[in-house]
């Protein structure tokens, strides 16, 4: 293979992983909208949680000298999830139920704030500087003639793939199969019809916001492995990019967070790949913008029918 | 019950006393840096050398029997959050600041100062636009980017030899300043670097960038910026088998790095201002600084200091704390300080270089290339 395949091969696989990690954060932002028309800004702070729990735990562990890699990473993975969930509960709790009826604009606010206040509180917790993880899955695959261009695939690019398809398609199948899913489709169709027909659609709302919690926190955890860095501003970013990627594939559609995601990973990479690297955000959020301006409800979201 | 009631009232007279005391003797200097913020190490530095030298100077009796206080103010290395900190100087009747740090925040705060007559030095800002607005009240104790700039290039040409020059930087002020420099620098010695590219601070995943060095066939990539950055460079370029020499400046040497990249920070060379707590001249500080639990060797401990000891001088010289008399009395009078001798040209640039290449290590420490 030439060393021109070969690069575009390598820059694809890692537009690809950068994609996989925007989509596992926005698969939370779309959940929680596609059920009750809100974005949840504190999202990326619940994904930046999920990471210091991890770090916080592997290197309790490894402290108290377990090594085990994949017994530590489920224990990680537990508490993480545990714990950002209690967040996402208490975020449901604290920053939605109470403004529940009134204008949409206040819940965002709240949110806003509550998203400022998480991120500062685990500044004044875990201070401001980077924490930073040994890498813990290393290896991977390499193919092509190392003379002329070698691509490297590693284990972790692997297992982010694997984790974002995985649970892309557990959610879709909870949302369309389960009597849980049934009632979380139901809230978003008309929520005071649901609470009329007897479901609990406050009970229904806090579990969205665990569920999108919960994968906060596995994202949290990969990509706390993968980059190896936390600090408590990481959820501001990536919850941009990551909202983005929800935009981009039609909020409120999971698999539209997927593919959105994946969409802006393989233009940053590209962009990167043939252009200078300074473009890279120009071009991809100037396709956001085109793709809105001939598809106004992103790749994969219905439109809006408007209510008469 | 009697005698606490006493005891309680001699308390507070006591307090009284000193508060009274404090007021009428004592000169507030502020202390302008990142408290918090990704970058607050750098903060820290500056904070250790600024009260090492108050303390030092307070147990000497203090300036004309006054004794100094460090009040501290955060700009959170934020421009904007900068000039808030300035105005609240300015208003708290401060007139001699430490600081800031950051170059992009030490800029718009300058212009303050000057407006307000206040004297300030940076014992960390390194950018040359701070100093070429011909602000009177405005010095530092560092060498300027473009000195650290060429000494890299200096370095890459003569020591380095690579084949194919990479130049990063964070398309910040400061390191895309250095970034340009040491451009320039290696064009005027016809040298043109393979790339010259900018990323995102704050960004965690380089591989398309490192995918692209690779493919460049880059053995030497200068990166202008600070450690979180270089570190994740460092780290996913030994992931992915890229195996070049970096090299960057002294926003990068801290032992962040090392903890960041872990063994990929190993032998990566940055200019750094030269090692003062070494100097055997700063032995005692060094000494009453780690009795105290802090840490002597970041690069801005002492220019921090030497920045005190300046205004010591310049008060104790001019016999009053007048901002600008103490300006010009600096201007004109060069002073050995903790950080050798201090000089300065009309815009208050050091006419000597503090700088040295330094090799990192993947403990967090450094050595000096012979």
């Amino acid at each position: 293979m030439t060393e021109t395949l070969l690069y575009l091969i390598q820059q694809l696989i890692n537009g690809l992983t950068i994609g996989s990690t925007y989509a596992l954060i926005a698969i939370g932002y779309t959940m929680v909208y596609g059920i009750i028309g809100m974005i949840n800004f504190a999202h990326g702070e619940i994904y930046m949680i999920g990471s210091y729990v991890t770090f916080i735990v592997i290197a309790g562990l490894l402290g108290m000298g377990l090594v085990s890699l994949p017994i530590i990473l489920i224990l990680a993975l537990i508490v993480a999830v545990i714990i950002a969930s209690t967040y996402g509960w208490t975020v449901e709790r604290v920053a939605y139920r109470p403004l529940r009826g009134s204008n949409r604009l206040i819940p965002l606010i709240s949110a806003i704030g509550m998203s400022i206040f998480l991120q500062n509180y685990v500044v004044l917790a875990q201070g401001s500087r980077d924490v930073a993880l040994p890498p813990q899955i290393t290896g991977g695959w390499t193919f092509g003639d190392p003379s002329v261009f070698e691509v490297s695939f590693s284990y972790m690019q692997a297992l982010i793939w694997v984790a974002t398809f995985v649970t892309m398609t557990a959610l879709t199948l909870f949302i369309s199969k389960s009597r849980m899913g049934r009632a979380c489709r139901a809230c978003s169709e008309d929520l005071g019809m649901t609470n009329l027909l007897g479901i609990d659609t406050n009970r229904t709302i806090a579990l969205t916001f665990v569920i999108g919690a919960a994968l906060a926190a596995v994202a949290g955890l990969l990509l706390g492995l993968y980059y190896g860095v936390v600090n408590p501003f990481v959820g501001f970013i990536a919850g941009l990019k990551a909202f983005t990627a929800a935009v981009l594939g039609g909020i409120g559609s999971i698999p539209g967070a997927v593919l959105g995601g994946l969409i802006l990973g393989v233009t940053e990479a590209l962009t990167s790949a043939y252009f200078p690297s300074e473009y890279k955000d120009v071009v991809s959020f100037s396709l956001l913008v085109l793709i809105l301006l001939f598809r106004p409800s992103g790749l994969l979201g219905k439109p809006e029918v408007e209510k008469v | 019950m009697k005698t606490i009631k006493t005891t309680l009232k001699a308390v507070a007279l006591a307090v009284m006393a000193t508060t009274s005391l404090a007021q009428a003797d004592t000169l507030k200097i502020g202390l302008a840096g990142p408290a918090t913020g990704p970058v607050a190490q750098y903060g820290d530095m500056q904070k250790i050398g600024v009260m090492a030298a108050i303390d030092d100077i307070n147990k000497a009796g203090g300036i004309n029997g006054m004794q100094l206080e460090g009040v501290i103010y955060d700009d959170a290395c934020d421009p904007k959050q900068a000039v808030a900190v300035a105005n609240k100087i300015v208003n708290d009747g401060i007139q001699h600041v430490v600081g800031h740090l950051c170059s992009s925040s030490t800029e718009p705060a300058s212009d303050i100062y000057e407006e307000e007559g206040v004297l300030m030095i940076t014992a960390a800002s390194t950018s040359p636009s701070i100093t070429e607005k011909g602000h009177q009240l405005v010095f530092r104790t560092i060498g300027l980017d473009s000195l650290q700039g060429t000494l890299a290039a200096q370095h890459i040409l003569n020591n380095a030899k690579p084949q194919r020059i990479a130049i990063i930087h964070d398309k910040q002020q400061y390191g895309e300043g250095l970034a340009t420099t040491v451009k320039t620098f290696l064009e005027q010695n016809g040298t043109k670097a393979a790339m010259f590219e900018g990323v995102t601070a704050g960004d965690k995943d380089f591989s398309a960038l490192i995918a692209k060095l690779k493919k460049q066939n880059v053995d030497f990539v200068y990166y202008g910026g600070y450690h979180p950055e270089l570190g994740l460079i460092l780290r996913q370029s030994r992931e992915k088998g890229f195996g070049a020499q970096f090299m960057g400046p002294e926003g990068v040497v801290n032992s962040d790095l090392a903890k960041i990249a872990g063994e990929a920070s190993e032998g990566v060379l940055a200019t750094a201002p030269k090692s003062f707590d070494q100097n055997p001249v700063n032995q005692a500080r060094v000494d009453s600084i780690k009795a105290k639990g802090e840490d002597p060797t970041g690069p801005f401990v002492f220019t921090a200091y030497a920045a005190v000891e300046l205004m010591k001088n310049a008060i104790e010289k001019t016999g009053g704390t007048d901002p600008e008399a103490m300006a010009d009395h600096i201007r004109a009078n060069p002073l050995d300080t903790a950080i050798g001798k201090v000089s300065y040209d009309d815009k208050g640039d050091l006419t000597e270089s503090t700088f040295q290449v330094y090799t990192l290590h993947k403990d967090g420490s450094k050595s000096p290339v012979k």
